[in-house]
């Protein structure tokens, strides 16, 4: 595929991964925003590849993992309405809630569908008069367009029976609380490249200036983030800390101007819970007060519902880089993918599934020919 | 965020006054919302496809002049990399063991 | 058009004799039952076993082992690129079969038909069930139908069981995978489930994609004919793909598995659809394809015997078994890093992040 397939080039990996090996003169601390970035880089095992000269910490840039526990328990609710049509990206489907997930809801006899996109769950409305569409509107800044164009579009066409359950997240905020914890540790950031192809980089000037630290606006396949953490390396190195543009075929300064645009008509900042982490102030999106009728808070009158996570679960540690996945006591043991206790071991490339998949082939190495622990198996 | 691939525009078409169009991924053919690149893509132009919309147009000089620079570093690496395993008496070792130029 | 007449018998209200649509009356047992069976269902598998519509069949068998195989298909859609779920049902429980050494024989169908099914979708789906009966070298030896009410069967469940002979010299087993045996993928992965993907509500693409779905029996023959007991295992990577048949059968053997990324074939437009929903080809379904661990000498023969025939065309040694890390599976990437593929909890779903 042209414009991706030649940014898995082997040779080219490699070249990267060397020169970041020799041209680092100490172990630098970087994080990845974006959840895409960290599939990327342990399911190529970069980090295994960088070895001593990166220590990448996976960011919270997984809108499936910060999702709070009471959006996921609205959505439930909703499902569960028979006569509504609950409609979901699927990353959504086996993210926990305080009680089961939207797929045992299905299994239940809830309606829950996977849609590819939001214009899909319109089109079902359009179809299905006689149902209420959901529309599950969770994402980063790179979502909020297509989400905002089914609202805008559902009130141009007058579509009565279509609204959608909002829980979007803006990143510049949580770089921000990642940066003002006392024990941060991060020295330099990979940037979205999607969420920055939408809201360009200017937003993250600031950042850079006020916390002197490399933001590299980074792609998702191994060449582009290779590249990316070689540029942050080197400016490390320079004792620079500028925001810089390694994912050129997609990005410019001011992102895609009529996208923010509609955004901006559809949506505005909300403060807004991120699961394991808490409340950011004016760190979402919520609609704008004049397409209520499209909010199905709104619509079904949901109350404000206020969630405690299960005490075992250190999603919020893991996500702001504090600790580890494999330091959190509930890992593999309480907590596997099957039965997960936070987001981040639900979704592929939540830091703890990550770590849950890829360490257990070092362990198992490490210590010999050995079987895997029991609770790991189906 | 994430998932974002690119595509090759290869129809447009207006939906009720939505700027629409079929992409193609590699063979694989969809359709898409390019309400927010309506006015700088045409056929034939590369844009990058998230959940059904095209948020940018890709920039192909760019892609092309920071790819060429990206291969020919890697080449001389390549080559850097090959001298050391030589001069340390390696032979073929290391992940996939080095085939003579860059890969893929 | 239904004219009610007598010629069915007094029945109030008088159903519609002819009409377009499966009706519960097609499952009672009674005459429409007996109509369906004999218009719809018997011209097409005809042989003398089912001539004799006994309430089950009775086959000869040779001494020794049979092997028995059953399978229950729900697909969703029931139609898609390159088959639908009557050749699936078939070439299922003849792969099944085919896998553990068995020569297939004897099918038996059990059909679930829902109420407004159109007929023109039956006759399709058992003209693909016929042809796949007929291309196995198998015969359809017994069946069943019943009819449930609109809304419950998402218009066609079939189960399928098949009985095969066993041949004691060729025993592949799943827990006979051992250290050094030599990986084998018989063809291009992942065009199953791609092929029902795009044609999902919600999801739906265009492509060139069709599925695999075929009988892999031509392929055992010629393993069992030029490898014979160096075959160790044998596996068709069907629902969660090649990665969870390879985890099945490292656990199951007590091994660990290594396969190599730059020897598995997917097709261009599969990985592109791949890539548009962030699924990855390891996990997705193939019906026409099978993986096999053979003894570390008879690989270039297993190599062979597979490239010979069309569905093998192009097979590749593409991994093997190793005494470490044993019941865990290990990717080896074009860039040369390894990482662990595992089992999946449920099923993969297309994501955005």
């Amino acid at each position: 595929m042209k414009y991706l397939s030649e940014y898995r080039d082997a040779g080219i990996i490699r070249g990267l991964v060397e020169r970041i090996r020799r041209e680092a003169t100490r172990r630098w601390v970087l994080m990845e925003v974006c959840g895409g970035q960290t599939h990327t880089i342990v399911k190529q095992g970069l980090d295994e590849m960088l070895g001593e000269a990166v220590e990448m910490i996976h960011g919270p840039g997984c809108p499936v993992c910060v999702t709070p526990l009471e959006q996921i328990d609205k959505a439930l609710l909703l499902a569960q309405d028979p006569s509504v049509i609950f409609t979901s990206f699927g990353d959504m489907l086996r993210v926990p809630g305080s009680e089961c997930d939207l797929q045992q809801v299905r299994a239940r006899g809830g309606q829950v569908r996977v849609v590819y996109s939001p214009l899909d769950a319109l089109e079902l409305a359009i179809r299905n008069p006689d149902r209420h569409i959901v529309f599950f509107a969770v994402g980063f800044e790179t979502t909020a367009p297509a989400n905002a164009m089914a609202v805008w579009r559902a009130r141009e066409l007058g579509v009565p029976n279509f609204s959608v359950l909002v829980s979007h997240v803006t990143v510049p905020p949580a770089m921000t609380a990642i940066l003002e914890a006392p024990d941060n540790r991060v020295q330099g950031f990979l940037a979205a490249g999607h969420v920055c192809t939408v809201m360009g980089w200017k937003e993250y000037e600031p950042i850079a200036e006020r916390y002197r630290v490399p933001i590299v606006v980074t792609g998702f396949e191994p060449v582009d983030i290779l590249e990316g953490i070689h540029l942050a390396v080197q400016q490390l190195e320079s004792g620079r800390h500028e925001v810089e543009n390694q994912y050129v075929r997609s990005v410019r300064r001011d992102g895609t101007v009529p996208a923010r645009s509609l955004v901006e008509q559809v949506f505005h900042l909300v403060d807004r819970k991120w699961r394991g982490i808490g409340e950011i102030p004016r760190s979402g999106l919520g609609l704008r007060p004049e397409f209520a009728d499209f909010d199905a808070e709104f619509r079904f009158g949901l109350r404000e519902l206020a969630v405690d996570e299960p005490a075992e679960c250190r999603a919020g540690d893991v996500l702001r880089g504090k600790i580890k996945p494999f330091e959190c006591p509930a890992f593999g043991t309480l907590c596997t993918p099957e039965r997960p206790l936070g987001a981040p071991m639900v979704s592929s490339e939540g830091a703890c599934a990550a770590y849950f998949n890829y360490g257990r082939m070092r362990r198992a190495v490490n210590r010999g020919a050995l079987s895997p622990v029991a609770s790991e198996s189906r | 965020m994430c998932l974002g691939i690119p595509g090759r525009v290869v129809a447009r078409r207006d939906d009720r006054g939505l700027p629409m169009g079929v992409v193609d991924f590699g063979g694989v053919r969809r359709e898409c919302c390019l309400a927010y690149v309506a006015d700088e893509v045409a056929e034939g132009d590369f844009v990058i496809v998230h959940v059904g919309f095209a948020i940018s147009k890709v920039d192909e000089a760019e892609a092309r002049r920071t790819y060429e620079v990206l291969r020919e570093l890697s080449q001389l690496d390549e080559l850097d990399w090959m001298r050391e395993v030589a001069e340390q008496g390696l032979g073929a070792i290391g992940p996939g063991s080095a085939p003579a130029g860059g890969g893929a | 058009m239904a004219t009610a007449s007598l010629a069915n018998g007094l029945v109030c209200p008088a159903p519609h004799a002819a009409s377009d649509r499966v009706q519960l009356g097609h499952g009672s047992g009674g005459k429409m039952s007996a109509a369906l069976l004999r218009d719809r269902f018997l011209p097409l598998f005809d042989n003398p076993v089912l001539r004799q519509l006994g309430d089950g069949a009775v086959v000869p068998v040779p001494t020794g082992e049979i092997a028995v195989s059953t399978d229950t298909f729900v697909v969703s859609p029931i139609e898609f690129p390159g088959g639908n779920i009557g050749s699936l049902a078939v070439h299922g429980t003849v792969n099944d079969l085919a896998m553990m050494g068995a020569r297939p024989r004897y099918l038996s169908a059990g059909f679930v038909l829902e109420e407004g099914l159109p007929f023109d979708v039956l006759d399709r789906v058992v003209a693909a069930m016929a042809e796949a009966v007929r291309s196995a070298g198998i015969i359809l030896v017994t069946g069943d139908t019943k009819v449930v009410e609109r809304g419950r069967a998402e218009g066609l469940y079939v189960n399928t069981t098949g009985v095969g002979i066993m041949d004691a010299r060729f025993r592949p087993r799943p827990d006979g995978v051992r250290p050094g045996d030599v990986l084998l993928v018989s063809g291009p992965i992942a065009r199953h489930g791609m092929a029902i993907m795009s044609a999902r509500e919600g999801i739906a693409f265009e492509a060139q994609i069709e599925s695999d779905s075929a009988s892999l029996v031509p392929l055992v023959e010629r393993l069992r004919e030029h490898v014979g007991s160096d075959v160790r295992a044998l596996r068709d990577p069907t629902r969660g793909g090649v990665a969870s048949a390879l985890n099945e059968l490292a656990a199951a053997s007590g091994v660990g598995v290594v396969i190599e990324e730059r020897a598995v074939r997917i097709p261009g437009p599969v990985a592109a659809a791949c890539e548009m929903l962030g699924l990855d080809p390891l996990y997705v379904a193939n019906e026409g394809v099978l993986v096999a661990f053979v003894a570390p000498a008879a690989a270039p023969r297993a190599l062979a015997a597979l490239r010979s025939h069309p569905l093998g065309a192009e097979a590749e040694i593409a991994g093997r078994a190793v005494p470490d890390h044993a019941g865990l599976v290990a990717l080896r990437t074009l860039a040369g890093s390894t990482r662990v593929v595992d089992m999946l909890p449920g099923d993969q779903l297309p994501r955005i992040c």
